[in-house]
This record gives C-alpha cells, structure tokens and sequence, in this order.
C-alpha cells in the first residue's frame, strides 16, 4: 500500500477532507502535526509530530522516518506547511514545487520582487520594518495603500490606509498582531510589514493544479462582495466566474505567468487578481489549495473531490478529468460581526432549507471566543450551495445566511 | 459474537483508548457494534476537536484493528458541531 505523508496542523479545517480522499484511494496516511497527538507512542509510523516552522528539521526526521518505511508522497494542506513540505520532498525526492518557489509564494515582500521582476502586474509595494517610525514610513507611500503581514493568509492583518493617521493605526495595530502569542511569525516575518498600492476593481480567486509547470485552472471563483477595506474579509466564492471570456482567459494567463516567474511547477496553487480596465493584476499566489472547507463546492469528472485530485497527482497516480462539473456553485465564509462569546446559534434548519443550499457547517463552538478581522482567522461557519446559475447560487447563499442568527456576548 | 466482539472493544477503550486521550480532556463511548464496524463517539476536548479525525482513523482504529483483527472499520457519531470544549480549534489558513 501507498504511504502518503499529510501535514495536518491541529487548527486546519482541511483534516477530515484529505483523510476521506485518503480512504477513497486506499492509500496509507501517515500525519504530521505540530503538536504530538495522543496516539502517537501507539503508532509511531503514522502519526509524527514536526516543527513546519524548521523545515530542515522536519525533512530530516521524516527522512528518518521514510528509511524505515518509504514514502510515495507528501501533501502540505494549507499554507503554514506549505514550505515544510517543500522541504520534506526535495529530501526524498518527491514530486512537489522546489522549496525555493514555495518559500517565495509564501512571503508576500519576495512574491512581489518575483513578481514584479518578471513583468507580472502587481500593485506598487514597499517592504517596511516594524522597528521603523510609521510616521516617516508613511511619507514614502502613495495613499490609499493596503498594509499587510509578509506572511500570514485568510486576509488577517491586511489593513487599507487612506492617508498618514490611518497608516500609523494600521502600522501599530499590525506590529501588536504580530507580537501576539498565537501568531505564528518568524524571521522577516515577525520585523516587517508590507505596504502596496491599493488596487480598485473585482477581485476573483483562481483554483489551479500544476503540472510539470502547466497551470490547469481547476476553477474560478468571483467574489461577489465588495473588498474596499478597512478589512478584506472574504465571505462569498462563486464559481463559474462570471465575467467575460477573454478576461476570464487573461486571469489564466496572468496567473499561470505568475506560477512561472515563481519557479513553482507541481501541485495545487491558489491564486487571487484584481481586475482593473487594463486587466488582471496578482495579489497572491499560493502553493496550496483553496482554504476552510472551501473546497467542498468543488467536484471534478465523475465526482472526484480537489483533495482527491491533489493526492492522486502527488502519488503521479492517472487523473481522469480535470474538468469541474458543469453546474454552478459556491460557498459562503460566515464571517464574525464582531469579538466576544458565542453563545447561541439560531436558524441553521431554516438555512438549509433555502433553494439551492447543500449544506450549512457551523465550525465556531458555543461558548467559543471569536475575534474579527483584522486579528482573527477562524469564521463562524460555511454555507454551500449549487443552483442551476451562478446569480441564482449567489442568491442562495445571501438568503441562508440572513436566516442564521449568531448571539455573540 | 457481537457481543463478544463489543466486549473485547470496549475492554480496549477502557484500557488503552480513553486513558490516551483524557491527556487532552477528551472521552470514546462505544455505541454500537455491528457486522463488525464498531460505532463511537467521542466527547470532552474531543468533540469537535480539529484533530479528531486524526485521533480517530490514525490512533483508534488503527488500534483497534491491531489488537482486535476483525473489526472491518470504525465509524465516528459524533455531533462534532455541538463539542463545547474542543481541544484544537481550526481557523482558515
């Protein structure tokens, strides 16, 4: 039997999807998190515990660990094990991107330099060290600007500037997120901050799947809501996009061009433009797959899941069809109205009655703290839906989430 | 032999199952046994956990099938939504 390699950090959404993938193929799993399970004495060929923040470490104990019983794959699920299982397959000589493209996607100041070094529109940036006056800082920046982390995702940190004052709150209140115990920031990460041009337009997210460095685009998803800031929380992903075919086709473009000037050539990527009149414009593209349980709105061929797809490449197994299914779908991010205590959730049973609506997940636990953006990272739930069009999805979605009430203490 | 079968499984929870994983406040009721899928559920810092599923397939089955080779698979009812006190919390990355 196959062994596969997952790194599964205890905070991600993603561990019950890849292990269903897992158990469809057949495949045996060995899991990697960064805290050490309670089984791990009982089963010390299937469940390791790594540092994804030591990616040498972590490649030389799974070494170890593949002498004993090899490993035919390794799939990092999200972006804080992204590099460590960069790192881990290049030591064993498995297929994935290089470590030195991954780790380039993951740091948003070396993406951009990239980036911008090979010609791919992106916003105008500057990479800013946390230990520098903001105020003087602020004097090199063209207004409205968007300050972000280098490294962190899911939109945490990310803050729009419209002039000096804003910039400074922005600046401070990013370096006190950074700082923060749960943060997990290391390096240049934890010194600086990145401050870009503020790009106006709609944003879309492209779900693609590398191969020998061709980008297959998986889907495109529109974001229906406005992200204008002070905060860019994402609620809504739509798919099939609606916009025209040839800016459709340029966003391929753009994105596939992005995945080259990277160096990145194997495995998933996520990928998010602004389009503006003159065309798509990248704001990131990273080397994992779509986040939260976002991947559930997508199903390929005869109903293989993007989990599924994304073991069976890294395995080098056949892929029978790339091609999403016809019928429009899409998720909703619940996003959190504000922090304290959740104490109550009313209204999912007349959520999942909504025309068009497959399912309502609430993943916040009562009696949980939950905490906005810009320092949170969790959302209250998702809500799927699939319809026989994209607007009539959208609406779906828009109509199950006003029926859900969340009481926050 | 169902009953046999849920006896020496229950045995395993009592003796090896639970004790792991109290580490994290958590708990494993067996529910059921039958055609030789054991059904469990889980509670404490388990429940809703977002590692349970790695707890379950990886630690407790694998156990289980171990020690007790006629189980086919182990099968997880909990209501992970309604967990008041999981150990990990997943949030989007």
């Amino acid at each position: 039997m196959h062994r596969v390699l997952l790194l599964l950090p205890t905070t991600t959404y993603r561990t019950h999807d890849f292990l269903e993938a897992a158990r469809t193929l057949g495949v045996d799993i060995v899991c990697a998190s960064e805290e050490p399970s309670t089984f791990e004495s009982h089963a010390p060929d299937n469940l390791v515990t790594l540092d994804f923040d030591d990616p040498d470490a972590a490649a030389a104990k799974v070494a170890a660990l593949a002498d004993r019983r090899p490993l035919a794959a390794v799939v990092g699920v999200d972006d804080l094990t992204a590099v460590a299982a960069a790192a881990i397959a290049e030591r064993l000589g498995l297929k994935a991107s290089g470590r030195a493209a991954v780790t380039a996607a993951r740091d948003k100041y070396q993406m951009r330099q990239c980036l911008a070094a090979a010609g791919v529109p992106v916003p105008r940036y500057r990479r800013i060290a946390l230990k520098d006056d903001p105020f003087l800082a602020a004097r090199g920046v063209a207004f409205p600007c968007v300050l972000k982390p280098l490294a962190l995702s899911a939109s945490r940190g990310v803050i729009r500037a419209n002039n000096v004052d804003q910039f400074i709150a922005a600046f401070r209140r990013i370096g006190a997120l950074l700082a923060r115990d749960d943060v997990e920031a290391r390096g240049d990460a934890a010194q600086f901050l990145l401050a870009e041009e503020y790009l106006p337009g709609i944003e879309v997210a492209l779900e693609g799947l590398l191969m020998g460095g061709a980008l297959h685009t998986l889907a495109l998803f529109d974001k229906p809501d406005p992200l204008e800031g002070p905060f860019f929380e994402e609620t809504l992903y739509i798919t099939p996009s609606r916009l025209p075919a040839d800016i459709q086709a340029s966003i391929e473009r753009v994105s596939a061009a992005a995945c080259a000037a990277l160096g990145l050539a194997e495995g998933p990527v996520h990928a998010e433009l602004r389009v503006k009149d003159d065309g798509p414009w990248v704001l990131e593209v990273a080397a994992r797959s779509i986040g939260g349980l976002c991947s559930r709105t997508l199903r390929f061929g005869t109903g293989m899941t993007l989990e599924e797809i994304i073991l069976r490449h890294a395995l080098g197994w056949p892929i029978a069809s790339l091609a999403r299914e016809r019928r429009p779908a899409g998720v909703m991010m619940i996003p959190i109205p504000r922090a304290g205590r959740l104490t109550r959730v009313d209204g999912v049973a007349a959520a999942q009655a909504v025309a068009g609506i497959e399912d309502v997940t609430i993943t916040a636990h009562v009696g949980q703290d939950v905490v906005p953006l810009p320092e949170g990272w969790q959302y209250l739930g998702f809500i799927f839906a699939r319809a026989e069009s994209a607007t009539a999805v959208e609406a779906s979605l828009r109509d199950a989430h006003a029926r859900l009430a969340f009481t926050i203490a | 032999m169902s009953e046999d079968l849920k006896g020496r499984v229950q045995e395993l929870i009592d003796t090896m199952i639970n004790p792991a994983v109290a580490g994290h406040g958590g708990f494993v009721e067996l529910i059921d046994v039958q055609d030789n899928r054991v059904y469990l559920q889980m509670g404490g810092g388990c429940q809703g956990c977002g590692a349970a599923d790695v707890t379950l397939k990886s630690g407790i089955e694998r156990l289980i099938k171990e020690e007790i080779p006629e189980v086919a698979e182990v099968l997880d009812t909990t209501d992970h939504s309604s967990g008041s006190n999981p150990y990990y919390s997943a949030g989007k990355a």
